[in-house]
C-alpha cells in the first residue's frame, strides 16, 4: 500500500511554508531577544504545544486517507499549531510597541481552527458510524484493533472469548439461548500444498466474505485459528444454530472461487459443527463446540 | 571416541532451505527483510545466493526475531507446515518418496542434520504404538516451544500429506497449556496433553506400518542414497547434545560423572562444562533428562514397576526413585499411568 502521507504533500508544504513566512516576518519587523532574557518555562509551555499540535497533525495525515473529513481536521490543527507557533516566536523576538498585526496572526487562527477542529470531529462521527455499520458482524460494541488477525481481518480467539464470556452472562440474565458454530474447510492443507500460501490466504478472504453474507444482523464472525471460523449466534437455540450450520457449509459448497494465477474453480467444502451453551463458560463451550467438529470431521473420513 | 557433532555455532544450515521458509512467511505477512535478519549477520542477498551456510545460533537468532516482528500465534505453526517434506533436494524426495510412515520417520531420524538441525527426533515402538519424541540440539532456549510446535506440525502434516488422510496422532508436551490452545487444535488435534513428562508424539502402530499410495522403491532407495551423500558432504551428522544423549544412554547404568563423560568425548572437564554452558544446559541436567527417558521407556514399554527402575538404574531403594522423579518432573511416578495412557 502507498504511504498515506504522500497524498498530503501540499497541505505539509503550505503548513510549514506559513510558519517559515511568519518567522521571516517577525526577523524583519523585530530585534532577536538576548538569550539570557528568554524566558524558558514559556518557551517550553508554548513550543511544547507548537511541537504537539504538529505530530497530532503528523499522525493525522499519516493515518487518514484524502477527502473532506481530513481536509477539515488538517486544516484546524493547521491553524491551532500556526497560531501556537507565533505565540513562541515571540518569545525570542522583540517587536516594536508600534506593531500591533502580531495579536492578529496570533489570536485569529486560534478560534478559527478549534472551529474547524470541532466540525470536522463531528463528521469524523458521522463517518465513524458509518464504518461501524460496515463492521457490523465482525465485532460486538467492543473494539480492539490489537486482537484482529491482518489477514481477513476477522477478530481472533482472544476476542472470542471475550465476547462470548459477556453473550453468556447477558444470555443468562435474559434467559435467552446461545449457539455457537464451527466452520472448518476440508482438505485446506492440499489446497495451499497445490496452489501456494498465498492463494490459501486468498481463499480464507473471500470465505470470510462469504460468510459475512450469509450471517443475521446480531451475529459475530471470529477467525479461531488456521481454517476455522466460529460464530456466535446471540438468542439462537439448538436447532436454528444447527439450521445456520447447514446453510454456511452449502455457501462455502457454492462458492465458485477462481485462483489468481490461472483462474481455475476450486470446490471448497466445509465441516460445521454447532453447540447451545450449557451452563458452562466460555472455555468449556469452546472445548465442547471443538470436540463436535473433530467428530463431525470424523464422520467425514469414514464415510469417504 | 572419534564421533564428530555439530555445535550450535558451527555453520552447516543452508541458508535457502528451511530458514529461507521462514523468511518468505515473514515477507508474505508484510516484514522488512532487514528487521527479520538483524543480529543473525545475514542479508537477504547472501541468502539468495544460495551458497550461504548459517549455523544453529543464527538460525534461532532468526527464529526469535520472526517470533517478535510476526507476533501472532500461529506462526510457529504456519513454519511447521512448510518444513517437511520442504525443498532440500534428495532428502526431501526420499522423505516424499517413503514406503510408509515409519521408513519416512526414521528417515528423518537419520537426516536430521539436513532436515531438523535445532531438534532431533527420536522414534521408540512398543506392541501398540510409536513414540516419537523430540530433543533439543542446539540449546534453543525461549524459542523451544516454538521449535516444539513447529516440529510436531511439520511431522503431523507429513504424515497425513503422506497418506492422504489425517493421522490418529496424540501430542503431549512439557510446557502448561497455552492461552492460544485453538491453535492446537487446528494445526495438532483434540488429543492434547499438556504438563507431561517429554515432549512426545504418539501414533497406533498400525497407522505407523500401513502401506502409503505413492510408492516407487526404486526412485525413493536412489534419493535416499543420495540424501546420504549429500549429509555426509554436509559435515556431522548429530549435535554435541545429541551424542551425548547417545554416550548416556548406553552408559545409564553406571550413572557416569562429568569427567568420565569428558574423557570419553576426549576433552577436559572443563571444556565439556564450557561447551554445555555455550548450549544453556548442564551436564547435570543431561544425565538426569536421559535418567528419566529410560525410567519411562521401562515403565511404559517395559511395563517394570517402581522397585525395578530404581534397581536397574542403582538407585539405592525405590523411595530414592520417587523423589529423583518428582525432582525431574515435578510428579510422582504414580501420575504416570494417567499421564501417558489417558
Amino acid at each position: 500500500m502507498p504511504s498515506l502521507l504522500s497524498h498530503h504533500h501540499v497541505k505539509l508544504f503550505a503548513v510549514l511554508l506559513a510558519a517559515n513566512l511568519a518567522l521571516l516576518l517577525y526577523l524583519a519587523a523585530g530585534d532577536p531577544i538576548a538569550p539570557h532574557d528568554w524566558v524558558l518555562l514559556d518557551i517550553l509551555g508554548e513550543g511544547g504545544a507548537a511541537l504537539l499540535a504538529l505530530a497530532w497533525l503528523g499522525l493525522l495525515l499519516k493515518s487518514r486517507p484524502a477527502g473532506r473529513v481530513t481536509n477539515l481536521l488538517s486544516l484546524g490543527l493547521s491553524c491551532v499549531f500556526f497560531s501556537l507557533w507565533v505565540d513562541c516566536l515571540d518569545e525570542f523576538i522583540q517587536l516594536p510597541a508600534a506593531v500591533h498585526w502580531d495579536h492578529w496572526l496570533e489570536s485569529a487562527p486560534m478560534p478559527v481552527g478549534l472551529l474547524l477542529l470541532t466540525y470536522g470531529l463531528y463528521h469524523w462521527h458521522h463517518e465513524q458510524l458509518a464504518i461501524s455499520a460496515q463492521m457490523e458482524k465482525r465485532e460486538r460494541l467492543f473494539r480492539e484493533h490489537l486482537l484482529f488477525d491482518k489477514l481477513t481481518p476477522l477478530a481472533g480467539a482472544d476476542y472470542l472469548r471475550r465476547q462470548l464470556q459477556l453473550s453468556l452472562e447477558e444470555s443468562r440474565r435474559e434467559r435467552q439461548p446461545l449457539s455457537l458454530i464451527a466452520v472448518d474447510l476440508d482438505d485446506f492443507d492440499a489446497l495451499n500444498q497445490r496452489f501456494g500460501h498465498a492463494e490459501g490466504d486468498e481463499v480464507l478472504q473471500a470465505v470470510t466474505q462469504l460468510l459475512l453474507l450469509n450471517l443475521r444482523r446480531q451475529d459475530l464472525l471470529c477467525r479461531l485459528a488456521g481454517d476455522r471460523f466460529v460464530i456466535l449466534l446471540p438468542n439462537t437455540g439448538e436447532s436454528q444454530a444447527r439450521q445456520l450450520a447447514k446453510e454456511m457449509a452449502l455457501a462455502v459448497e457454492h462458492l465458485a472461487h477462481k485462483t489468481r494465477q490461472h483462474g481455475e474453480r476450486l470446490q471448497l467444502k466445509a465441516s460445521v459443527a454447532s453447540t447451545m451453551a450449557l451452563g458452562e463458560n466460555a472455555e468449556q463451550l469452546l472445548r465442547r463446540l471443538n470436540l463436535a467438529l473433530a467428530h463431525a470431521k470424523q464422520t467425514l473420513a469414514l464415510s469417504a | 571416541m572419534h564421533a564428530q557433532w555439530y555445535e550450535c555455532d558451527s555453520r552447516f544450515i543452508a541458508a535457502h532451505q528451511q530458514p529461507a521458509s521462514l523468511i518468505d512467511l515473514g515477507l508474505e505477512r508484510g516484514l522488512d527483510s532487514h528487521r527479520l535478519l538483524r543480529g543473525t549477520g545475514l542479508f537477504h542477498e547472501d541468502i539468495l545466493r544460495g551458497t550461504t551456510t548459517i549455523s544453529p545460533a543464527q538460525y534461532l537468532q532468526l527464529i526469535g526475531n520472526a517470533q517478535r516482528l510476526l507476533a501472532t500465534d500461529d506462526s510457529s505453526f504456519l513454519f511447521g507446515q512448510r518444513l517437511l517434506p520442504g525443498h532440500h533436494g534428495a532428502a526431501s524426495q526420499a522423505l516424499a518418496l517413503a514406503g510408509n510412515l515409519r521408513q519416512a520417520l526414521e528417515l528423518l531420524g537419520e537426516l536430521r542434520a539436513l532436515l531438523c538441525p535445532l531438534l532431533s527426533p527420536r522414534l521408540v515402538c512398543d506392541e501398540q504404538h510409536a513414540y516419537l519424541y523430540w530433543l533439543d540440539s542446539c540449546g534453543a532456549g525461549p524459542s523451544r516451544r516454538f521449535l516444539l510446535e513447529a516440529h510436531m506440525t511439520a511431522v503431523a502434516a507429513l504424515s497425513r500429506r503422506l497418506s492422504g488422510e489425517r493421522q490418529p496422532w496424540r501430542f503431549h508436551f512439557r510446557h502448561a497449556e497455552p492461552r492460544y490452545v485453538e491453535q492446537y487444535w487446528v494445526h495438532l488435534s483434540e488429543d492434547l496433553h499438556f504438563g507431561s513428562p517429554c515432549d512426545l508424539m504418539r501414533l497406533p502402530l498400525a497407522c505407523l506400518n500401513q502401506a502409503l499410495p505413492q510408492q516407487a522403491p526404486t526412485a525413493s532407495a536412489v534419493s535416499c542414497q543420495q540424501a546420504r551423500t549429500q549429509l555426509e558432504a554436509l559435515g556431522p551428522a548429530i549435535s554435541l547434545l545429541d551424542c551425548l544423549y547417545d554416550w548416556l544412554l548406553a552408559h545409564v547404568r553406571e550413572a557416569p560423572s562429568l569427567e568420565r563423560a569428558a574423557a570419553a568425548f576426549g576433552m577436559s572437564p572443563t571444556t565439556l562444562k564450557r561447551k554445555l554452558r555455550k548450549h544453556a544446559t548442564s551436564y547435570q541436567e543431561q544425565l538426569d533428562q536421559v535418567r528419566l527417558h529410560v525410567a519411562l521407556y521401562l515403565h511404559q514399554i517395559k511395563g517394570y514397576g517402581n522397585e525395578a527402575i530404581a534397581s536397574y538404574l542403582h538407585f539405592h531403594d525405590a523411595n530414592n526413585f520417587r523423589r529423583s522423579f518428582k525432582r525431574w518432573t515435578g510428579l510422582p511416578p504414580s501420575s504416570l499411568r494417567r499421564l501417558l495412557h489417558a
